[in-house]
């Protein structure tokens, strides 16, 4: 039943998709009060020298603009009601983007599915475990590197709220059209979620290959659901570290998954030879138990338990799904999960060195050392500062 | 019944005039087997095969014997493996060594050598239907089979003429390739060879018929007539008894004949009241005489079948066809009249024949249970076992093993996992017990056993079903091959009256190869004294062999000391042994090392948010600036 109806890897990767979609829509509307608070006149279409402006408090801008200077507020007294507007129109375009690109997501992975489980079905229908097998590895080496890059969304809010900044300005610039601002502002969040959606479309057409297409819509609704919902708490409420928590823990759910979908992909490539000598007699060869099994190279074989039994499966489907369960063990399979971990551990230790984060026997990266000549000269900075403010 | 003429196509050294010998050698019929290959033979007319024939030919010839003569077989062995001949269903009363079982009572002929093989028939008060095969390496299979017909000097039932009706399934292929094939990782269920076609052919006074004439057969067997190439010439108004026996390595056959009567008289060379019946079920190994009266019209021929029981079959390829025909003849001009199919098949209850020499078996004094099983072992081959154990020929065979191991010949374990030792003169129910979802027909050597009891299901408590064995039995049918379906059992009432050792197996070739056998070790102190009457040239052809002659089933002088024997496969043990438990542990400590790893990864080492949001804009700059370069780079290269 619950492999039948509801994929986890499905519900794990809309639900990671649609966590990075609704963070860079939350950047954008950031982004657009405040911009509608500090610059409202390139919204607006009065001409004002906007690009110098901004362009200026970019340069600066450690972070970002709040430090920049706003327009005094007495100037105009309408200003703060013309702004509220402005948000909530700005707003509806925000929305009215992301909900056009996931709708246009939406109807591209429906077509895609179909066609897949469709047309392409047939494709695999005689050697469905070497299939299987294909799709499974697929989506490891895809889980894998979603798993490894969804650490570093913590950093995603900064980088989406420079990169949007930075596109918005060059979108202005390049037009030197006032309107095209305002499309921006539309074109922008239905690109993301149209970007993330494709995206999703790719993975989960990738993962659910070997699965039912009946597990798919469950799963997506959920996984859906739970995105938005996370992705708006993270916004509204979380600090980054809480951010890092929840990301941690994701990660580690996603790597348990695709740990065991790459043994479980060595498993069915096994099983696609064990079929293949067997040749006409594979109808023999159903079930658990002696003889359903090739004994050399086995390690454990349990006579229940079994994953793939669709009648009494007592739950080690889902078992099979998290962490790629399955009673009957080879060395390949255990040994392809080890190393699915084993690679996880050296590309995080890699990573966390490269970025200067960590040293590796003392020795030290480009990164960080970049990192920690700007920290020195900064401290030295504000010593000076400091005692400079003493001298005085 | 002695040949004075020459077969067609036998050696001249076959065809010697032995009546010579008998006037000489009064009592002994003497019979010179060369054990060849014959290249190309085509029994079936649809491939060509290496067989193991005899003097160069193939079928190797039918025996007819009077019970009055001793049978003295000389055998050389000029193939290149070990052969053995097993007369099966002859006592040979305390010579077991003579008997022919491959590992268990001899080592075998080696390649350019020979052995006599002493019948003596003379003494052992058997005559009916019987055969003769190897019992090495499957050779049988491979062609190495002929009826034998034992004559008494007065038969019960009256006749006018007989005839010996030989069925057979028959391979293609070489039965070491095919059993290469069938105990194989790539076979882990086990299902057997399916034969190619079947055959059948007909004997008369120890040689075969030929074809028919106007018929053209396969040059290498062309004196004998095969299926349609086949007929048995009848007579209207006389009775004719026609020996039915089944050399199959695995088919069992549904025999009958259209527009014509049976009644069985004989059954495994026990002759028994008259019993009519529509059609007659014959498993491997297993005979039937059968009294067919003629016809009184001559207007039409007709057809004999014998269909192979496809029950058996892991499946039927459309090249086979199963059903094998041939015909009476009674107008040469007549056409043959075929009735094809029957709606159903049915097997013969053989718990319900009477035999004529009336015998009432004398009460059991003990019991062995052996149940049937076959499954996937745990070196992925499947195999077959009695009562879970899987059996292997011992390096020693085991009748050498009785006569050499003094006192400690009692032990059962000196034999092997798989051997019972039984003393002598005790009455043995022997409860043969199919688990297995096949059907099997299960020999034993050297004896002839009361069938006491029959149960559809063993593990049922209903007594329709599962009846109890009544100690008092009046005259239950005797024969040495029973065919136990799946589910059911027999039990066997055997008198320990014969010392030597006996198989027990099923006679499915693949089975016996598989592992379905038991020894029975019978009476080791009495068959001891006897120990000086073993040909000398037996424990050479061991030597030749390379194998030991005295010790234990593994050539020690132990009872338990098995060591340098290669016993199994065994068992599947499934569940979490200590490597699964291993692999476990490991695979979770490799996980939660991960996961660590992600938690050290994403914890520590932190960045201010100024430091990162820092660190992407130079990410974004250094893009740009790529950009930049790249499009100015378009952009002049436009200009110019």
């Amino acid at each position: 039943m619950g492999k039948n109806l509801f994929s986890v890897p499905i519900f794990f990767i809309v639900f990671r998709e649609t966590l990075e979609a609704a963070i860079i829509v939350s950047v954008l509307l950031g982004l657009a009060e405040q911009i509608v608070q500090e610059d409202p006149d390139r919204i607006s279409g009065i001409n004002r020298t906007p690009a110098v402006v901004v362009e200026d408090s970019n340069d600066k801008g450690e972070s970002g603009s709040d430090s920049s200077p706003t327009p005094p507020d007495a100037v105009f007294e309408d200003d703060e009601v013309q702004r509220k507007r402005l948000i909530r129109k700005l707003r509806i375009q925000i929305f009215s983007g992301a909900a056009i690109g996931f709708l246009i997501a939406l109807a591209i992975g429906a077509a895609f599915i179909a066609v897949w489980f469709t047309q392409a079905s047939n494709l695999w229908a005689k050697s469905e475990e070497l299939w299987e097998g294909i799709f499974e590895l697929i989506a490891a080496l895809m889980i894998f590197v979603m798993g490894i890059t969804m650490l570093k969304m913590d950093r995603a809010k900064a980088k989406w709220r420079l990169k949007l900044q930075r596109a918005f300005r060059n979108s202005t610039v390049r037009d030197g059209e006032a309107q095209s601002g305002k499309w921006a502002l539309f074109i922008l969040p239905l690109i993301t979620v149209l970007r993330e959606g494709m995206e999703a479309v790719v993975f989960v057409g990738g993962v659910s290959l070997g699965q039912p297409a009946t597990s798919i819509p469950i799963a997506a609704i959920v996984g859906l659901i739970c995105g938005l919902i996370i992705g708006f708490i993270i916004y509204e409420f979380a600090s980054r570290t809480t951010l890092t928590i929840f990301l941690i823990a994701m990660t580690n759910l996603l790597l348990l998954i695709g740990a065991g979908l790459f043994s479980r992909s060595v498993g069915a490539f096994q099983e696609h030879a064990w079929n293949n000598l067997l040749g006409a007699d594979v109808d023999d060869a159903g079930g658990d138990g002696p003889g359903s099994y090739r004994v050399q190279g086995n390690v454990w074989h349990l006579d229940c338990c079994n994953p793939e039994d669709n009648l009494d499966n007592e739950g080690w489907s889902v078992f099979n799904a998290l962490f790629g369960w399955t009673n009957n063990a080879t060395l390949g399979t255990v040994l392809s999960y080890v190393f699915y971990w084993l690679a996880v551990i050296v590309v995080l230790i890699f990573m966390k060195f490269n970025e200067g984060r960590s040293k590796f026997f003392g020795v030290e990266s480009a990164a960080g050392t970049r990192r920690r000549v700007r920290r020195e000269k900064q401290a030295e900075q504000t010593n000076e500062i400091n005692s400079a403010s003493v001298a005085i | 019944m002695y040949r004075l003429v020459p077969v067609p196509g036998e050696s001249s050294f076959m065809g010697f005039p032995i009546s010579c010998f008998n006037f000489l050698l009064a009592g002994v019929q003497e019979i010179w087997w060369n054990i060849t290959y014959v290249d190309d033979a085509n029994p079936d007319g649809l491939f060509e095969r290496r067989v193991i024939g005899v003097n160069n030919t193939w079928p190797p010839p039918p025996m007819d014997v009077n019970t009055t003569d001793s049978l003295l077989v000389h055998v050389t062995n000029s193939i290149d493996k070990p052969t053995t001949l097993h007369h099966h269903g002859m006592f040979f009363n305390s010579t077991s060594w003579m008997d022919g079982a491959e590992g268990v009572t001899e080592c075998g002929i080696p390649p350019g050598e020979s052995f006599d093989y002493v019948v003596p028939i003379n003494s052992s008060g058997q005559w009916g239907t019987y055969w003769v095969h190897a019992h090495a390496s499957g050779q049988y299979v491979d062609g190495l089979r002929a009826p034998v017909v034992i004559h008494p000097p007065k038969e019960v039932h009256s006749y006018d003429e007989e005839f010996t009706v030989i069925l057979g399934d028959w391979y293609h292929d070489e039965h070491s390739v095919l059993l290469n094939k069938f105990i194989s990782i790539a076979n882990p269920g086990g299902a057997e060879p399916v034969p190619d076609s079947g055959l059948i052919y007909f004997a008369q006074n120890a040689s075969y018929l030929p074809p028919i004439s106007g018929t053209s057969p396969s040059s290498v067997t062309s004196a004998v007539g095969f299926n349609e190439n086949a007929t048995l010439p009848f007579e209207p108004g006389k009775t004719y008894r026609l020996r039915v026996v089944n050399t199959s390595g695995f088919a069992m056959f549904f025999f009958w004949i259209d527009g014509h009567d049976m009644r069985i008289i004989e059954v495994d060379g026990t002759d028994v009241e008259e019993f009519p019946i529509d059609m007659i079920s014959v498993t491997v190994a297993q005979r039937y005489s059968i009294l067919v009266t003629a016809r009184n019209d001559t207007s039409s021929n007709w057809a004999i079948h014998a269909n192979m029981d496809t029950d058996m079959f892991d499946t039927v390829p459309d090249a086979l066809n199963p059903n094998v025909t041939s015909s009476i003849t009674y107008s040469s001009s007549a056409s043959v009249t075929d009735n094809g199919f029957v709606d159903e098949y049915s097997t013969v209850e053989d718990t319900l024949l009477v035999p004529s020499d009336k015998i009432n078996p004398p009460p059991s004094t003990q019991t062995v249970e052996l149940e049937v099983l076959f499954d996937t072992m745990d070196d992925g081959t499947n195999h077959a076992m009695f009562n879970g154990i899987t059996f292997n020929s011992p390096l020693v065979p085991s009748v050498f093993s009785e006569l050499s191991l003094g006192s400690n010949a009692s032990v059962a374990s000196a034999y092997g996992p798989t051997a019972f030792v039984l003393n002598h003169m005790d009455v043995v129910d022997i409860v043969i017990k199919n688990g297995d979802a096949g059907k099997h027909p299960f020999h034993i050597h050297g004896h002839k056993p009361f069938l006491v009891g029959r149960a559809t299901d063993y593990t049922s408590d209903d007594p329709t079903l599962n009846p109890p064995i009544s100690d008092n039995q009046t005259n239950p049918v005797r024969r040495d091959t029973v065919h136990i379906p799946s589910m059911g059992s027999a039990t066997l009432r055997v008198v320990a009256d014969n010392p030597g050792v006996w198989l027990l197996h099923c006679h499915i070739e693949w089975h016996l190869e598989a592992g379905l056998a038991v020894q029975f070790v019978e009476a080791p102190l009495e068959a001891q004294q006897q120990a000086s009457r073993v040909p000398q040239v037996m424990y050479d052809h061991c030597q030749t062999l390379g194998k030991p002659i005295s010790g234990n089933a593994a050539g020690h002088a132990s009872t338990t000391d098995l060591s340098g024997w290669r016993l199994g496969p065994y068992q599947q043990q499934l569940g979490w042994h200590a490597k699964g438990i291993w692999a476990m542990t490991g695979c979770v400590l490799t996980a939660v090392l991960g996961m660590v790893t992600v938690i050290w990864y994403a914890m520590g080492g932190s960045i201010s948010e100024e430091e990162m949001e820092h660190e992407v804009k130079e990410e974004l700059d250094r893009k740009a600036r790529l950009k930049g370069k790249l499009f100015g780079v378009f952009q002049s290269g436009n200009r110019s």
